[in-house]
């Protein structure tokens, strides 16, 4: 039986950002993965022969500068087929937006009507997640009795609060539990670029621009300085070049290797057993699974009452869809250029329709107009098709897991022709073009990565499920109540998002703690 | 009685604006706006000694949700009852319960001395900010690690997921659920609604927290047993007669000028209007800064109650309910779903009333004969959701509001075969109604919505939570103001405080907040 020093469950970003960090603290570590290819809900693979697509997340935010720098992923061969990709958000009418950073204009070049405010507002919330951006690499502090660490990030945080100036910290304090509705529409007029902005509060989650709470999550989306890349070669050649930073420090990889459960004594893992009966040892297990699954695979007789009520209790009401088309070509967007659709584009064109679609979806119904972000990363990237062909990935906003009659195949293809159809009022030709398309639903997110609900976060980016409260209560300190098991993943702090942020916070942790002890 | 001459000046022929009896229809009293009593503040009800001038409270103690299968759940303040009861449907509910009943007991401890303090501006430095945030943070921190905890998710979830933690039932958690959603723009699953269930248990009636009650003749016997106590302290009322605007001079406060062109002079003026009435129709805009002004502006006002106040031959029968039912003496409902609340709320949203309303609906007349005559009886129905504004363009003014009426009583006979029959004459009080009469913005019961941009140091305004205005000598005594809407008297009593500061003035003891704590 070979003895690591730890052994981290899941090979997504997460998993193999914790990795890497034990690794290049001297740990043996060993990696274990179910699916026989890495990056989970960052990976990526062919839809068809030739045509290599991101499988659920496409676009990839800006790394913490800290853990960037810590990982050097450049050095294991990740490049940028374009960053800071600008937005394009479509408009039924034809007046479509075009976002770069804080400014807004026309497609057609005209200046927005409400550039100047969108500016103001988007500056005003970029200051705000500033002051916020320092928690992400952070663990959670304890409230009762901070240690050093703990006073010293809280004190932080009220000074980056207080420089904000009088007029800013007061207008952070009003808005940091408010509801994206009325921050944006009380500077913007409804419409695309209302829309656009309102998107990025709701992305991933069941929650509507109305309800309370989607500013935070934008401000945690902004926290991440905002810009999104893509990588070249995709999203596999990231996770490709992750897995290269872990094995570089040490660390061993092992594919197909799904874990039947941990070996515990005296309240302590031990180690784990493989599904294909292989048992595995060390003393220190990380697991990027979501908070329900750990519980599952330690066994619930290690918890107490409290803490797996809690744990049952985590809202993880998962709301997005997949949309994977290979296409024989470009399909042609009515008045849309070619350079215009190699960005991101989003179709989200007023703040109320998004809520209408959220209507329809908490009551587990496929809304008719549901909202969607796309990319076609083999404009930029064309290495990403053997012929002329592009891929298309789309994202697509509130479709529910609890879908009223289950996911069966009908539902999937309804899925599809929703999406299609919505899209085919912006591109005409787009069904012409189809070489191969995979739907993927939320119940397939789940089964694939595991991530319970099919939630991206592993959990609501709720306010009452973040920071000390994430995942749960009493256990967000990324350790949980069995002696050397952490939880690694995006059910911890800071949350989802392709930002290895937990993975390497946790794996922090952990070697504080083991120095500790 | 601290001695200063004072003169309320108030619009209608009658006092009370939204706490008050009235014989609309010969021979019944309704209390046709606020209608039944709990949150008014003891210190209040001490230092007025409104007892003796005729303030009588009686409590009811049970109520019930009527379900469509001919059911119901009945509520009971009687623990051993209600035990029993929600036994009927769930011994698991049993006995979450209790354990529901001790954190909703924990955080109306933890709020209740709040209430009755001015809440600190978190960004000025003045010493009295600073030792109110002190104060705070210790009380926060003295709930200790997992109740901090609690007190955030608390105060930041939905009255829904709050409910579905604890409880499997759905007319259960429909029958809590109510209290989450009266007054507010915001359905059962908005984060925030949580907080605002709080907001209508934090009362008590005779020392009994959470207990709501009649008030004997009405609810005006609440301002009218407050006018009695004004008058005995020296004070004067002025009736019929309507403020054109606040005279200001300098920044100055200098009194007011009547719609008869009457001056009345005075150093201080008290605002009982919302921060939006005072400030935008009463106040010369040009003697306001642009940053306050714009911030009242945004200030949230959310018309989305309803209300009927019926005059009925006779006491409606239920089959539903046993002979002689202790429950039907308290609130009655018919909704018995959460989602069956939500989609009141989104019918809300999208401008029309709600299909399938909320209603609280009351006989007070069984507990106080004295609102009808002998025999008879009066019923109240207070109705969620009832838009502002109808989508569909019509007026409040037109058939719309029999419209209303006939939904609700349709609603109320499914479960009272013979109650259109009893009906005499009903008033149907729709937002417009409301607003016309008492002087509600858009009819909002609270004064602004109850969300955390909109509470304690964000209410009304950041910057302006202390009743002060940027006009020296004017002052805000109504709900917009913290602790926010209810008949609860907290504003006033604070505001008063504060005038009495200024002024250089002690205050009593017993109204001192600050002591209270």
């Amino acid at each position: 039986m070979t003895t690591y020093d730890a052994i981290v469950i899941g090979a997504g970003h997460n998993g193999l950002a914790a990795a890497a960090v034990l690794a290049d603290a001297g740990r043996k570590v060993l990696v274990v993965e179910k699916n026989p290819v890495l990056g989970g809900a960052a990976g990526g693979y062919e839809i068809a022969a030739g045509f290599r697509a991101p499988r659920y997340a496409h676009l990839l935010p800006a790394w913490p500068a800290r853990l960037e720098n810590q990982l050097d992923l450049a050095a294991q061969g990740l490049a940028f087929a374009r960053r800071d990709l600008p937005t394009l958000s479509l408009a039924e009418d034809g007046g479509h937006v075009v976002i770069e950073g804080a400014s807004a204009h026309l497609l057609s070049g005209a200046p927005h009507p409400d550039a100047a405010a969108f500016e103001a507002l988007h500056a005003r919330l970029r200051r705000f997640a500033g002051a916020l951006a320092g928690k992400l690499l952070e663990t959670p502090p304890h409230l009762e009795s901070p240690d050093w660490r703990d006073v010293a990030g809280l004190a932080k945080l009220g000074i980056d609060i207080r420089r904000l100036g009088a007029a800013d910290a007061r207008e952070f304090l009003r808005i940091l539990l408010s509801n994206a509705w009325d921050v944006i529409l009380d500077e913007i007029d409804d419409g695309p670029l209302a829309g656009a902005l309102a998107l990025e509060a709701v992305m991933g989650g069941h929650r509507g621009p109305r309800s309370p709470g989607t500013v935070l999550s934008l401000l945690y989306r902004l926290a991440q300085g905002g810009g999104r890349h893509l990588p070249r070669g995709g999203m596999a050649a990231f996770c490709d070049a992750l897995a290269a930073c872990a094995e570089a420090r040490g660390c061993t990889i092992r594919r197909d290797a799904a874990v039947a459960g941990l070996s515990i004594a005296d309240d302590r893992v031990t180690g784990l057993r493989l599904a294909r009966g292989e048992t595995l040892a060390a003393p220190l297990i990380l697991s990027s699974l979501d908070a329900p699954a750990t519980l599952r695979l330690t066994g619930v007789e290690h918890f107490d009452a409290e803490a797996v009520r809690r744990i049952r209790n985590v809202s993880c009401k998962g709301v997005t869809a997949k949309v994977n088309l290979a296409l024989s070509g470009l399909p042609e967007f009515r008045g849309i250029d070619r350079a215009a659709l190699a960005g991101r584009i989003v179709l989200a064109p007023t703040v109320a329709a998004l809520e209408s679609a959220f209507d329809a979806a908490k009551y587990g119904a496929l809304p008719q107009q549901p909202a969607l972000e796309i990319v076609i990363p083999s404009l930029a990237d064309p290495d990403l098709t053997d012929g002329d062909g592009e891929v298309m990935s789309i994202i697509v906003q509130y479709a529910p897991y609890h879908l009223e009659g289950g996911w069966s195949e009908a539902a999937r293809a309804r899925l599809g022709e929703t999406v299609l159809a919505r899209l085919e009022a912006f591109a005409p030709d787009l069904r012409s073009r189809i070489v191969a398309q995979d739907v993927l639903t939320p119940a397939d997110i789940e089964r694939d990565t595991g991530a319970a609900g099919g939630h991206w976060h592993h959990g609501e980016l709720a306010v009452e499920q973040m920071l000390t409260l994430r995942p749960v209560n009493g256990l967000a300190r990324y350790a949980l109540p069995v002696g050397g098991l952490y939880l690694c993943g995006a059910a911890a702090h800071p949350g989802g998002d392709v930002i290895g942020a937990a993975g390497h916070n946790a794996a922090r942790q952990a070697l504080r703690e083991g120095r500790a002890a | 009685k601290r001695g200063l001459k004072v003169l309320v000046v108030e619009r209608n022929p009658h006092i009370g604006g939204a706490a008050v009896s009235r014989e609309i229809y010969p021979g019944w009293t309704y209390s046709n706006c606020s209608y039944v009593c709990s949150l008014l503040r003891p210190e209040v009800v001490r230092d007025l000694d409104l007892p003796r001038h005729g303030l009588q409270v009686i409590p009811y103690e049970s109520g019930a949700t009527f379900t469509s299968d001919g059911g119901y759940f009945a509520y009971y303040s009687d623990h051993d009852a209600l035990r029993r009861e929600l036994n009927r449907f769930s011994r698991r509910d049993a006995d979450n319960y209790e354990r529901y009943a001790q954190a909703i007991t924990r955080q109306c401890r933890f709020i209740k001395p709040l209430l009755m303090r001015r809440a600190p501006d978190p960004v000025r430095n003045r010493p009295r900010d600073i030792a109110e945030l002190l104060f705070l943070g210790k009380r926060f921190h003295d709930l200790g690690e997992r109740e901090m905890g609690e007190t955030i998710r608390f105060w930041t979830m939905s009255i829904g997921e709050f409910l579905d933690e604890y409880f499997e039932t759905e007319v259960i958690k429909a029958h809590f659920a109510g209290s989450g959603i009266i007054g507010t723009g915001l359905g059962v699953y908005s984060p925030g609604t949580a907080y605002v269930l709080l907001h209508h248990y934090m009362g008590e009636v005779d020392g009994t927290i959470g207990a709501w009650g009649f008030t004997r003749g009405g609810m005006g016997g609440v301002t009218q047993a407050m006018a009695r106590a004004l008058r005995e302290a020296g004070g004067d009322i002025l009736s019929a007669a309507p403020v054109a605007e606040i005279v200001t001079a300098g920044g100055r406060a200098k009194g007011v000028v009547l719609e008869n062109g009457d001056l009345l002079e005075a150093p201080t003026v008290i605002s009982n209007m919302d921060v939006k009435r005072t400030m935008l129709q009463h106040v010369d805009e040009k003697a306001l800064p642009d940053d306050f002004v714009k911030a009242v502006k945004r200030f949230k006002i959310r018309g989305s109650s309803a209300k009927l106040n019926i005059a009925l031959d006779g006491l409606p029968t239920f089959p539903a309910a046993p002979a002689d039912a202790p429950f039907l003496k308290g609130d009655l409902h018919a909704s018995e779903s959460l989602a069956e609340l939500e989609r009141a709320y989104d019918d809300w949203k999208a401008g029309r009333w709600s299909a399938e309303p909320y209603f609280d609906m009351l006989i007070p007349t069984q507990i106080d004969p004295t609102m009808a005559p002998p025999g008879k009886h009066m019923m109240t129905v207070f109705v969620q959701y009832a838009p502002y504004e109808l989508a569909s363009g019509e007026t409040w003014d037109g058939p719309a509001r029999d419209a209303l009426a006939e939904t609700v009583i349709a609603k109320i006979a499914r479960h009272s075969p013979d109650f259109r029959d009893l009906i005499l004459h009903k008033e149907v009080r729709s937002p417009w109604d409301l607003e016309r009469e008492v002087g509600l913005t858009e009819g909002n019961i609270f004064q602004g919505e109850l969300t955390f941009d909109q509470m304690f140091f964000n209410r009304p305004v950041p910057g302006y939570a202390d009743y002060r205005t940027p006009i020296r000598g004017l002052y805000l005594c109504g709900s917009s103001s913290h602790p926010g809407g209810g008949v609860m008297a907290a504003p006033g009593a604070n505001a008063a405080r504060e005038v009495l500061r200024d002024l250089g003035i002690k205050a009593a003891d017993r109204i001192a907040g600050e002591q209270a704590a």
